[in-house]
């Protein structure tokens, strides 16, 4: 009890107050800008009430005191070292535009994860489709829903618009929104399970994989190749591309989470992973559409040749987009300016 | 620059941040449970949007209800995932659960959130969430030590409690202008170094919570306090004591204990 507290407090009162006011003034301002007289009067309040605190910080006599000043000197700390950014750079509906160039320019800067999440959904896809092709028995484990086990009676259903509800604009409109919003989920989840080091990641792109594989096979042994690439392919180039993208996201988060904690950039890495992602959803939005309102139609409606001509188109335009939109030479210059990307 | 060393209380665990001018100070960090109740409080202000949103859908296509079912599946979806992002970024930290609960997200730097770290923490719910009922998030809040779920622990941010703190006034007790234990400094110096800041803490609560008191409470407790300290620590003269009542015994201790050191030792 060396600290007169009685009178420290009534000396200091008065520029807690002012510190107190300063404050008030400046969160209640959408810009939080100081003028120059202002920013010089928080960091010398700042400083002397800091000061302030160091001087009641030990020993447990002013307990309250200590908390006020603490919270005092964390309200002044935040405003002194964080810039916020300017409200006019985040109401810019350009800014908000730019979205579709820096999409597939983060896209092909971090193309090494798209190809990890394509060659672990290959792998998948090799697993699923040989264990159909020489164990048919596995069909039963590897398809858990009937309908994908009996491609004859699917596709004769599906042709004759039998066990199908949608037979209006309608029931489409709700089955994309559900299609998007499940989709969405998935693929969110893939990105996200980064966090668990990229495991999580792998054996949903995985099993994803095992999944694509072993429909394509057991269908295409049947005969139902042609039905089959006309029914899935209209959405699929979109879909599976954005899941992939996910996986690539994923890995790229793991990949953060595995660097030192110094060697981190985390602040432009999760705007990354972010671009990813909202591009990613982009995607999966189309995909949605064309699957509710163009996929589920066959053959009598819509010839197969059409339907997979019109996915051929697709996926040259998503190439076209993932690859030249954007500036070209970002590859080049971020490798230059920074070589510890490379490590 | 930040320090993630804890100390950690009996009651809640603590953030200290070391700014770079060698000040340290402490963030009182929210627990799991205030953390579910403000949770709990959003998803209910959300579903009820929704449901709002839904039923003006609903009736705008009544005409077409496979569009409005349209219309409201995306809807909820979004607003879903954009509630707490954007409330977060524009809020400084803060949902309308949390500011109910005196919660906020902050950067563990100690800094505000940005807008970026609110989407990312909040997308990653989808993991948090898992299995079901956050078990994954819950499980993570328990193992950290600074109380981050999964998606706190990628964006960088924390929860902090921020119940308010009023700015200390002078006691009304300080005020008086003479205070007869200086007379006797010797038991003064005895007193002021050997009473324990809880005890000094627990005189200074009792003096403070003087009206809120029923008068029997307060008449039991100041004796009791008065008693203690008199037979325990600092044995004023017994003809001093007689003169004084229970609460003016505490209060010139408190002066002793909290007051101006210089005044009692030019008098001695």
């Amino acid at each position: 009890m060396i600290l007169d507290l009685e009178r420290f407090q009534a000396q200091a009162r008065p520029r807690w107050r002012d510190l107190e006011s300063l404050l008030a003034s400046l969160e209640s301002r959408p810009d939080r800008l100081l003028n120059l007289a202002e920013a010089e009067q928080l960091q010398e309040l700042y400083a002397q009430t800091a000061a302030d605190l160091n001087r009641v910080a030990h020993g447990a006599l002013a307990h309250e005191l200590r908390q006020y000043l603490e919270r005092l000197v964390a309200r002044a700390y935040a405003e002194l070292y964080y810039a916020l950014p300017m409200r006019s750079e985040i109401w810019q509906p350009h800014r908000w535009l730019r979205i579709f160039t820096v999409f597939p320019e983060t896209f092909r800067r971090h193309s090494r994860y798209f190809a990890l999440a394509v060659s672990i959904t290959l792998l998948g896809c090799a697993f699923g489709g040989l264990a159909v092709r020489y164990d048919p028995a596995s069909v039963d484990v590897l398809l858990p829903a009937d309908y994908l086990r009996n491609p004859g009676q699917r596709v004769h259903e599906e042709e004759q618009g039998l066990g199908r509800h949608l037979d209006s604009a309608q029931t489409e409109a709700a089955f994309s929104a559900q299609l998007i919003r499940h989709n969405i989920q998935v693929a969110l989840l893939a990105a996200a399970l980064g966090v668990t080091f990229g495991i999580g990641t792998a054996l949903l792109l995985f099993e994803n994989g095992v999944l694509l594989g072993a429909v394509a096979v057991h269908y295409t042994q049947r005969g139902f190749g042609l039905f089959m690439t006309a029914w899935l392919l209209p959405h699929g180039v979109f879909e599976i591309p954005s899941i992939l993208i996910a996986g690539q996201a994923g890995f790229y988060l793991a990949r953060l989470l595995l660097r030192r904690r110094e060697d981190r950039d985390v602040r432009q890495s999760m705007r990354e992973w972010l671009v990813l992602v909202a591009g990613l959803a982009m995607m999966l939005v189309w995909a949605g559409v064309m699957e509710a309102f163009f996929s589920q139609h066959h053959a009598p409606v819509l010839p197969y040749g059409f339907k997979v001509a019109v996915a051929a188109a697709e996926l040259v335009l998503l190439t076209i987009y993932l690859l030249m939109i954007g500036r070209r030479e970002i590859d080049t210059e971020m490798r230059s300016s920074v070589p510890s990307e490379n490590r | 620059m930040t320090d993630t060393q804890l100390t950690r209380a009996s009651t809640a665990a603590e953030l200290t941040i070391a700014t770079p001018e060698g000040v340290l100070f402490r963030l009182p960090l929210a627990g799991p449970a205030s953390r579910l109740y403000a949770m709990l409080l959003d998803t209910a202000i959300v579903l009820g949007t929704v449901n709002g949103v839904g039923l003006l859908v609903y009736w705008i296509f009544s005409k077409a209800p496979g569009f409005g079912l349209m219309v409201i599946t995306l809807a909820e979806f979004a607003i879903g995932f954009a509630y707490s992002a954007l409330l977060e970024g524009l809020w400084n930290g803060q949902t309308i659960g949390k500011r109910l609960f005196h919660l906020r997200v902050i950067d563990q730097d100690g800094l505000p959130l940005r807008i970026e770290q609110a989407w990312v923490r909040n997308l990653m719910r989808v993991v948090d969430a898992l299995p079901f009922a956050y078990l994954v998030g819950g499980l993570s809040v328990l193992s950290s030590p600074i109380m981050q779920r999964f998606g706190d622990r990628v964006a960088g941010t924390l929860v902090v409690r921020q119940t308010p703190v009023a700015a200390p006034v002078e006691e009304f007790w300080m005020q008086q202008k003479y205070n007869s234990f200086m007379d006797y400094p010797v038991i003064a110096m005895k007193l002021r170094r050997s009473a324990t800041p809880e005890l000094a803490t627990l005189i200074q609560d009792a003096l403070r919570r003087r009206n809120e008191l029923a008068a029997y409470a307060r008449r039991e407790i100041y004796r009791e306090l008065a008693t203690y300290l008199q037979s325990e620590i600092s044995p004023f003269p017994d003809e001093l004591v007689e003169k004084l009542s229970d609460e003016q015994y505490l209060i010139n201790a408190s002066g002793i204990l909290f007051g101006d050191q210089r005044r009692s030792r030019v008098q001695g």
